[in-house]
């Protein structure tokens, strides 16, 4: 203070006019370490549920982690720093941004990826805007069973825009797009597309492949599992423009579902028009590899009310989780991790199948990790009698789906690789004891 | 000068051929039968590596990283303070790191505490009615922001009209750039010598077309705007909304609030104001509160408490929908609580003096060699500009990270030349301020040619950028063998 040429720091806040001075923030007082900690496992243990026998995915799974991806994204020197803006003093998070880029390319098979989007619902509204600046049509044909939080989404992300957004069915009986009526509303003003694989059904859809013989000069966005790219042909294959997932499957905890994180990938002419961060590779003066934030001139830092998006705080250290996750797990992993997922389902299908009251078969396509059921009674009654036994889920399609009447009485049971032959016995044991 | 940043020539993950140890329970071979016909992969051309090659590349990688945790990291407009280790801890309890989201009410009673405490708390901090907390990073909540200013419109009939919001031309390029993706058009409003909004130029561009007017306080130039309290009534009388960028809270907790000042919408940014880490670029979680007549418009659900139970409230039908499908990022959120329980109100005031008084500290060391456009008291930051040393910013920013500290923001805000934009922080200490001051000092007598050739001591050399955007090398397949 001396330094300055103050006596008091109520100098430093003179330029403030009393009128609108406050006077302290009325919350309790600031207590220790200990006391915090203590606290928040005092109102952690009101959370239940976390160790039981768990069926609920629907987009949010849980998967093996291993130990070290933990270890690896909770090192300070990447957890504690910032966008690389100073590129030379921040090689390492480049690098491994880089690397993410790369690995979620070759996972989706498609050209490039962006450095990260939020989450997988922000980064399809993403999708349906970049596709608007690509062909500056206005409609958006959507499947009838999209979640409604992602059809929410990305209608706040399109707000500014007039678009319109169709909707298209799926087959009654397969559960897969229903592409005769897909291409009755395919028109000159279609700007997009939006396909699931695995579908909002859990099924793994292989019309999703022949959108492309149909979709004329309409841009496929693709809304896909990353885990299922294990065993399923990949988006870039099937003539994707844009492709989309949800991340947190590769390597982050649920965490109540967030943070979380947006694949973004797509094909290398729309590069331009494409939003997020993008590192490229580069050398150093003496030619040394190198890499660095590029293609900025699209990002609201330069461009302002015309960049092609607003962000700019990602989610660089869930794309770096994801990286070290699908480098530990390597293509034999992410294949097993898919069979079992596969493998399990239909066990879960089996053996739910068999209680009296559930169909888990009334869709006869191949469910990945989400098993759509039809229940005898209320879903969320279900639920509630699961839980009393230890068991999570099922998720009522009702709250997924809420236009779809025709599924109040269904709901999702989920599984991953960690789902045990013993749990899917467990739970089929116990739907048949609560009826 | 001893510092060295560790320099490897590290490889990239597919150049390593170990083979993968990974190791999972579960026979998966009955599945293959089960895949639709033509749905096989065949090619998968992931790398395969070893467990401890992996951890070792990382580590390296790690290495050649600055972070907040080796220094001071005074990027202006960002607030990188220290990120306390017990919120490390506390979001990896199994209790809340292992929680669906879509779990039953009855089963989340504590994680709904946790938000419905950071609603109350980011109420009384800020003097604003209600919050939520889906948004996902300052930029997202700018956009929840234009949101409710566009369903606010509507429901009085104005959006028609209304078309316009007005910024100031020092704001962060969010600002613009979130209006324009709610579909508004910008219109800019210059400052004045002083570095205050230019109220003669604020008063013409308001009109009955204007829709809202976004500003930040302290602004980007860490100056405290004095007008505020006119600037919101002639942005009310003109019928318009008051937009606050609460990017820069780090210089007024229990000091002022938008709330006093006559804000309507504000968004925080937990990840700079309440110390979440930055995670080399996010995640980040940007909450928003309104005044009480824009509550119904909030997106839903919000998080109730009715004296017994937490619950989610989807009760308004005027909400602007979902920005994002759960409660936003509660990892986040979830630090940011245990930051502002540990604080308090006597720890956040403290902080926030602390911080303009650091500013205040580097502000006067540095205005002697490099120039102060506006003068006056700086709250969070401070602007200086090189333009009276002949030196680039540029160079300068190079020259002190090659010396083992971060640097400034450079080139921020757009109406400074050669700005350096300095924040740093409250929890920086003296010596390591003065490290870094005499940093800056000795930038400038280093001369041209050892600035131009600068960085030599870190894991790469001066970078060349004009490069990347013209080689378009985004991954590894596309480097030419
Ligand atoms: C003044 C200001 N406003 C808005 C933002 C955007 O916040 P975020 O990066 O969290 O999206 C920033 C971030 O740097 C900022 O400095």
């Amino acid at each position: 203070m001396d330094f300055i040429g103050i006596k008091s720091d109520e100098e430093l806040f003179s330029d403030i006019p009393s009128s609108i001075r406050k006077k302290g923030i009325p919350i309790s007082r600031g207590i220790s370490e200990y006391e915090v900690m203590r606290l928040a496992e005092e109102i952690g243990s009101a959370n239940t549920g976390y160790n039981y026998a768990n069926f609920m995915g629907c987009g949010i799974y849980d998967r093996i982690i291993p130990s070290a991806v933990d270890s690896v994204i909770g090192r300070s020197e990447f957890i504690t720093s910032y966008t690389p803006y100073q590129a030379e003093f921040s090689q390492g998070m480049l690098q491994s941004l880089f690397e993410y880029q790369s690995l979620i390319s070759d996972l989706t098979g498609m050209d490039m990826t962006n450095s990260s989007i939020y989450d997988g619902a922000t980064a399809l509204g993403e999708a349906v805007r970049m596709a608007h600046r690509i062909n500056e049509k206005t409609e958006i044909l959507v499947p009838e069973n999209l979640y409604r939080s992602k059809m929410d989404v990305i209608h706040s992300y399109s707000s500014g825009l007039n678009l319109k957004f169709i909707s298209y069915s799926f087959e009654k009986k397969t559960g897969y797009i229903d592409l005769e009526d897909l291409a009755s509303k395919i028109s000159a003003n279609t700007s997009a597309i939006i396909c699931e694989n695995p579908n909002s059904f859990g099924v793994i859809d292989p019309n999703v492949m022949k959108v492309q013989e149909i979709k004329g000069e309409a841009l496929l966005i693709t809304y896909v599992d990353p885990v299922s790219l294990g065993v399923v042909v990949p988006p870039g294959s099937y003539g994707a423009d844009i492709s989309v997932s949800e991340g947190q499957q590769l390597g982050i905890h649920r965490e109540f579902g967030g943070p979380l994180l947006g694949l973004f990938s797509f094909r290398k002419e729309y590069l331009r028009k494409s939003p997020g961060r993008i590192i490229g590779l580069t050398s150093d003066s003496k030619g040394k590899r190198a890499f660095v934030m590029t293609i900025q001139t699209r990002e609201q830092h330069i461009r302002r009310e015309k960049a092609t998006s607003n962000i700019c705080t990602n989610q660089a250290l869930m794309a770096l989780a994801s990286a070290v996750y699908l480098s530990i797990v390597g293509p034999e992993g992410i294949r097993k991790i898919a069979n079992v997922t596969i493998s399990q389902a239909k066990k879960l299908k089996d053996a739910v199948s068999s209680v009296r009251g559930y169909d888990a078969k009334f869709l006869s396509g191949t469910s990945f990790s989400d098993v759509l059921v039809r229940m005898p009674g209320d879903p969320a009654d279900i639920q509630r009698a699961l839980f009393e036994k230890g068991i999570l889920g099922p998720i009522p399609s009702s709250s997924l789906f809420p236009n779809l009447e025709a599924f109040a009485k269904s709901g999702f049971f989920s599984v991953t690789e960690k789902t045990s032959d013993g749990n899917i016995r467990f739970l089929a044991d116990s739907l048949g004891a609560i009826q | 000068m001893s510092y060295h940043q560790a320099t490897y020539d590290e490889r990239l993950l597919n150049e390593f051929r170990s083979g993968s140890t990974f190791k999972i329970p579960g026979d998966g071979s009955a599945a293959e039968k089960l895949l639709p016909s033509g749905m096989a992969r065949k090619e998968l051309p992931l790398p395969s590596l070893a467990e401890y090659d992996a951890v070792r590349h990382f580590t390296r990688l790690s290495q050649m990283n600055y972070s907040v945790d080796l220094g001071i990291y005074p990027l202006g407009s960002c607030t990188m303070k220290y990120n306390p280790k017990y919120a490390d801890k506390i979001v990896s309890m199994e209790q809340f790191a292992e929680m669906h989201p879509l779990q039953p009410d009855y089963s989340v009673q504590g994680s709904l505490r946790i938000m419905y405490e950071l609603q109350e708390y980011l109420k009384k901090i800020s003097d604003m009615d209600a919050v939520t907390l889906q948004p996902l990073a300052g930029a997202h909540g700018e956009f929840t922001g234009i949101l409710i200013v566009r369903k606010y419109l509507e429901d009085t009939g104005q959006l028609d009209m209304r078309r316009e919001i007005i910024v100031p031309d020092s704001a962060h390029g969010t600002n613009p750039a979130s209006a324009a993706m709610g579909g508004f058009n910008v219109v800019e409003v210059p400052s004045d010598s002083t570095g205050m909004v230019d109220i003669d130029a604020l008063r013409s561009a308001l009109s009955e077309k204007t829709a809202a007017l976004m500003i930040t306080n302290p602004s980007t130039l860490g100056l405290f705007e004095r007008n505020v309290v006119q600037i919101a009534k002639l942005v009310h009388d003109a019928g318009a909304l008051l937009y606050y960028d609460g990017a820069n809270f780090n210089a007024i907790l229990g000091i002022t609030s938008p709330g006093i000042m006559g804000f309507d919408i504000v968004h925080f940014n937990l990840h700079k104001t309440f110390a979440t880490p930055h995670g080399g670029g996010g995640p980040g979680a940007g909450p928003v509160a309104v005044k009480k007549r824009l509550e119904k418009y909030l997106p839903i659900p919000r998080i109730g408490f009715d004296g017994k139970r937490y619950f989610e409230d989807f009760s308004s039908d005027k909400s602007v929908g979902r920005v994002s499908p759960y409660y936003g990022a509660f990892g986040v959120l979830l630090r940011a609580w245990a930051y502002i329980t540990y604080h308090g109100s006597d720890g956040l005031e403290a902080n926030s003096r602390k911080a303009v008084l650091n500013t205040n500290y580097v502000s006067r060391r540095l205005s002697e060699y490099l120039s102060d456009p506006y003068g006056g008291v700086k709250k969070h930051e401070v602007v200086l500009s090189s333009s009276n040393t002949g030196e680039r910013a540029l160079d300068i920013a190079k020259y002190l990270i090659d010396n083992g500290v971060h640097a400034p923001t450079i080139y921020f805000p757009l109406i400074v030349k050669e700005a350096l934009m300095i924040e740093p922080t409250e929890t920086v200490n003296r010596d390591d301020l003065d490290a870094f001051c005499d940093a800056v000092i000795g930038s400038l007598k280093a001369g041209h040619e050892d600035l131009h050739q600068r960085p030599v001591n870190l894991s790469v050399g001066r970078i060349d950028e004009i490069k990347a955007a013209r080689d378009q090398i985004l991954t590894w397949s596309a480097i030419k063998k």
